[in-house]
């Protein structure tokens, strides 16, 4: 259980901003690759001046997950001409919760020492042996944060709550492996909103395909292209000129879903969606009901579906799917379109 | 007292007294004089005032009389604080008249006051030429054509005015000056040697215009432009080009070349924006290859290329069909049937066209539908491929991953419980080591870190100086074109100066007026002077008078005191003591004398003066002219009576 854990974390590194406003990539460790570091700089809140303190964000970059803390320097503290500093981790798997505790344990020795010898120590620990002893009472263990309960912390009630009966197209959009962007002004609100998506489709329990903060850098944009299908979050309202980017657009603020003019045809649903969609809203309205039934509901209904399609694929001949054998069950047209797409996205499909 | 009279007797010659050359000063004015002078200046002063006066004094006593009255009540009117009635003009004494004129002339309204705000400047002076000559041209009245003076003729024909027609002229190039044209009108013909004179040389700009015209229009335009490109490069060196920190060339090299990306960038968005709209093919491919000659062309390249398989095939199906339709529409024209075939042929023939053209279109949209759905079902396997490809090498990493770790585990298994605390310590010693590294990392991290910040400050506030010496260097600059903009605007001024000075009359030297001035200043300034010096010597005298009267008191007092005491006792310091009171009183008597002889000559001196005053008033003279009058005004008095008596 250690070994394959501890190996995630790649390493940690340090920006700081000092009393000139200058920002500064200072220390790092192991090493970080210069286009990496390149991205993290631009990623965090000290290099771009307008914005408030952004405490927390992450994201992911060439299946790389970073987890940038900010804090302000207050006295009493051993810094001297250090103003604020942001500590990055970087590593393999997606779990915010456990890096954000595992961040704030670390901030806390760099402030109280004012040398990253300190951390050093507590990275190995953790490393090494997956408990670090933090400053106050308690210490940070490795095995309290699991990644499912990282998967189930994002509220897909809320993200029913907030589009109702059109979160069928991001369902359908995201079991198709279709590219989703999202946009909201503020990076807190598409970091909670993002997270929650890929929870829709819980057979996959794929978190590789979150890109939650994104800039319109040519770097990062290649990136984004090398994947088939993706959500990605935008803080940048020019990202709705770039329909080059997007099957589907979410404007979070507006509350507005758009599908692209290219993937209309994928993406045309029928009396199969609306079933599904019911499904989703009754089972998020109802109060009674946490988030992890919810996903449960929706994932009920999904493996109805998946076991729908393999049946079909049994069928046939490789055990792979053709379009004449959907043609022969004379499902709706929508319907049709709709397994297609499927059979292709899981895999099922004849080539 | 020269001075004066001359300067009075210069202003009431200009106010229009005839004043007679003989008369020097104003000792020598008559009574008609003072009146006629006194009426002119009222009537200069104030119109109003002085036109019910007449400048002539009447014969008659009586009128005379009343006349006199009337002046000095105009003179009272106007402000004259003197005393004065009739018996200043009739019975007129030197001083009285003198401060009278004085006071009329200084009320004399001044000329000069036109004079003083007049502006300056060339252009100023240009102008009011121009208004003056407009004036003056439009004052002359209209006349016919017919019944011009040749004169006239050049001012009231409509001839001479002409439209405004400019031309661009060529000027030489020049090194120094920014923004002056290329040398134009090179030779056209080099080879033809007869006429070198007339085209190696670029002909004068009066020249140039093909129109005589023109001229003016030309070159005002020129200048104009020539003047707006000298103002905003100034303008834009002072703001932007100072704050780049470039020398003039490189920042021109600068903009030009940031004008031209921007025009290539302005171009290629249009370009770009084409190549979606069918038919507008010519026209793109056009300007693409007018943006290759620019250079960077393989970026427009790329663009088109980058297209989708569909746009691709999209494209190639629809050009497919245009050509297909010139084909069939070529076939068409071929067999177009010629003028003397039958009509029912026609229709014929026309309908059979109709059918097959049908067929073909279905044929046509059968196999789009075809390749369509094959397109689908390919980009869609595609699409499941690359999925299964990522997800085969991402899987094939981590086992490769796995698989080294399990390698090298059951190397290692055999004597398990030895190699594990053997790893252990192992990782513990590399754990330590690893934070001693990062300790000796930081002792060599820490200070570069700290240059780097103070290298930053230092650079920051090098940035603040520079800005500020910038914004000093900005306001050097203002205040040097404001200086030499006053230099220039006074020199104007003094130019213009000095020729309306020599232009003015000569009559008055003024400067002998000034000189005078000045020197009576001096000479009062040197007087006050022997003032101050007298009074502070009269001062000291009399301090020195008082202590030695307080002395001299005290003194007597103790000797009076020293021999009384021996007086009583001795017969000969009795009488030296008398001898001591009555030298006393002598003395005292003396000075007493002293004083009196003083303050008579005082007066002796006050008395002559009013003397002198008084010799001066014409007493006696006007006296017996009162008399004459008095004796004239009964004369008149009793035959008036007579005339009523008898009436």
């Amino acid at each position: 259980m250690a070994a394959p854990e501890t190996q995630l974390m790649l390493s940690i590194g340090l920006i700081e901003k000092d009393v000139n406003a200058d920002t500064l990539w200072v220390w790092c460790y192991p090493s970080v690759s210069a286009e990496l570091r390149e991205v993290l700089l631009s990623k965090c809140c000290l290099t771009q001046d307008s914005q408030g303190l952004n405490t927390f964000v992450f994201g992911q970059f060439c299946r790389t997950w970073y987890y940038i803390s900010t804090v302000e320097v207050q006295e009493p503290t051993a810094l001297k001409k250090v103003t604020h500093f942001s500590l990055v981790v970087t590593a393999k798997d997606f779990n915010p919760e456990k890096y954000a505790a595992f961040s704030r344990v670390l901030c806390r020795m760099y402030i109280k020492h004012g040398s990253p010898v300190k951390m050093v120590e507590g990275y190995i620990a953790v490393l090494t042996k997956g408990i670090c002893q933090s400053d106050e009472n308690g210490s940070f263990l490795i095995k309290d944060y699991d990644v499912r309960k990282a998967y189930l912390a994002g509220s897909v009630k809320d993200v029913v709550s907030q589009f109702g009966m059109e979160t069928i197209i991001l369902y359908t959009a995201l079991m198709l492996k279709k590219r989703i962007v999202v946009h909201h002004p503020r990076i807190e609100a598409l970091l909670e909103f993002t997270r929650a998506l890929p929870a829709l489709t819980w057979h996959r329990k794929d978190w590789s395909i979150l890109h939650p903060y994104v800039h319109l850098t040519d770097s990062e944009l290649e990136n984004l292209r090398t994947c088939t299908g993706y959500v990605a979050g935008f803080v940048d309202p020019q990202v709705s000129n770039r329909p080059d980017l997007f099957d589907v657009y979410v404007n979070l603020p507006d509350t507005e879903i758009t599908v692209s003019q290219s993937a209309k045809e994928a993406m045309a649903m029928g009396k199969l969606h609306k079933d599904i969609g019911l499904v989703i809203v009754q089972s998020a309205e109802d109060a009674d009901r946490t988030d992890g039934q919810v996903i449960k509901d929706i994932s009920i209904k999904t493996r109805e579906i998946l076991a729908n399609l393999a049946s079909l694929a049994e069928d046939c001949e490789d055990s792979k799917i053709t379009l004449e054998t959907l043609k022969q069950r004379h499902f709706p047209p929508a319907t049709e379109n709709f397994l297609f797409h499927l059979a292709a996205a899981e895999q099922l499909l004849k080539i | 007292m020269d001075e004066v009279d001359k300067i009075l007797i210069h202003s009431l010659r200009q106010t229009g007294t005839d004043v007679g050359k003989d008369v020097q000063s104003v000792k020598h004015f008559t009574s008609e004089l003072i009146v006629e002078a006194v009426v002119r200046c009222l009537r200069v002063i104030d119109p109003a005032l002085g036109s019910g006066l007449c400048p002539s004094l009447p014969p008659g006593m009586s009128a005379r009389f009343r006349v006199g009255m009337s002046l000095a009540q105009a003179c009272q009117d106007l402000g004259y604080k003197g005393e004065i009635g009739y018996q200043t003009f009739l019975y007129s004494n030197e001083p009285e008249i003198r401060s009278l004129l004085m006071f009329l002339v200084e009320k004399l309204p001044r000329e000069s006051a036109e004079a003083s705000d007049q502006p300056a400047g060339k252009s100023a002076l240009l102008q009011k030429s121009i208004a003056a000559q407009i004036k003056a041209q439009l004052a002359l009245p209209w006349l016919s054509p017919s019944c011009r003076l040749p004169l006239l003729c050049k001012t009231q024909n409509p001839g001479p005015s002409h439209s405004f027609h400019s031309q661009t002229l060529s000027l030489p190039h020049c090194l120094k000056v920014p923004g002056k044209k290329q040398l134009k009108g090179k030779p056209q013909n080099t080879q033809d040697p007869h006429n070198l004179l007339s085209l190696d040389f670029l002909p004068p700009v009066t020249a140039q215009p093909s129109q005589h015209a023109s001229v003016p229009a030309s070159l005002l335009e020129q200048h104009a432009g020539e003047l707006s490109a000298a103002q905003e490069w100034e303008n834009e060196w002072n703001s932007q080009g100072l704050l780049s920190r470039l020398t003039p060339e490189e920042y021109r090299s600068r903009k030009r070349a940031r004008l031209q990306k921007r025009i290539e960038e302005q171009l290629r968005t249009a370009a770009q924006t084409r190549p979606d709209t069918l038919g507008a093919h010519g026209s793109g491919s056009d300007l693409t290859e007018l943006l290759q000659s620019f250079g960077g062309s393989p970026l427009i390249g790329d663009i088109l290329a980058k297209g989708t398989r569909f746009t691709h095939t999209e494209k190639f199906t629809f050009t497919e069909e245009p050509e297909k339709a010139a084909k069939q529409m070529a076939a068409a024209a071929n067999s177009l049937p010629s003028s003397h075939q039958s009509e029912e042929d026609l229709q014929a023939r026309q309908q059979e066209e109709l059918a097959s053209l049908q067929q073909q279109l279905q044929q046509l949209s059968l196999s789009l539908e075809e390749v369509g759905g094959d397109m689908r079902q390919l980009t869609v396997s595609i699409h499941q491929v690359s999925d299964e490809l990522k997800q085969k090498e991402l899987s094939n990493t981590e086992e490769e991953d796995s698989v080294r770790v399990k390698k090298q585990t059951i190397y290692l298994l055999p004597d398990g419980e030895n190699n594990l605390a053997k790893l252990q310590a192992l990782v513990e010693g590399s754990a330590e080591r690893v934070v001693n590294l990062a300790a000796q990392w930081e002792k060599h991290r820490a200070p570069l870190i700290d240059e780097h910040r103070r290298l930053k400050e230092l650079c920051s506030n090098q940035e603040i100086e520079s800005s500020r010496k910038l914004s000093e260097i900005k306001e050097l600059h203002e205040k040097i074109s404001q200086s030499a903009e006053e230099a220039k605007k006074k020199e104007g001024l003094y130019k213009q100066l000095i020729t309306e000075f020599e232009n003015l009359p000569k009559d008055i030297s003024r400067s002998a007026y000034t000189a005078r001035i000045l020197e009576i200043v001096g000479n009062i300034r040197k007087q006050k002077e022997e003032i101050t010096k007298i009074l502070s010597d009269t001062k000291e005298l009399q301090k020195e008078i008082n202590s030695l009267t307080g002395k001299l008191d005290r003194t007597f007092a103790v000797t009076d005191e020293l021999v009384f005491k021996d007086a009583k006792k001795d017969e000969s310091v009795r009488k030296s003591y008398k001898y001591l009171a009555a030298l006393h009183e002598n003395c005292t008597q003396l000075i007493q004398t002293i004083e009196d002889t003083g303050t008579i000559m005082r007066e002796i001196r006050d008395l002559e003066e009013q003397i002198d005053t008084e010799n001066g008033k014409k007493t006696v003279s006007n006296l017996e002219k009162i008399l004459e009058d008095y004796k004239a005004i009964r004369q008149e008095n009793s035959a008036l009576a007579a005339k009523i008596r008898e009436a």
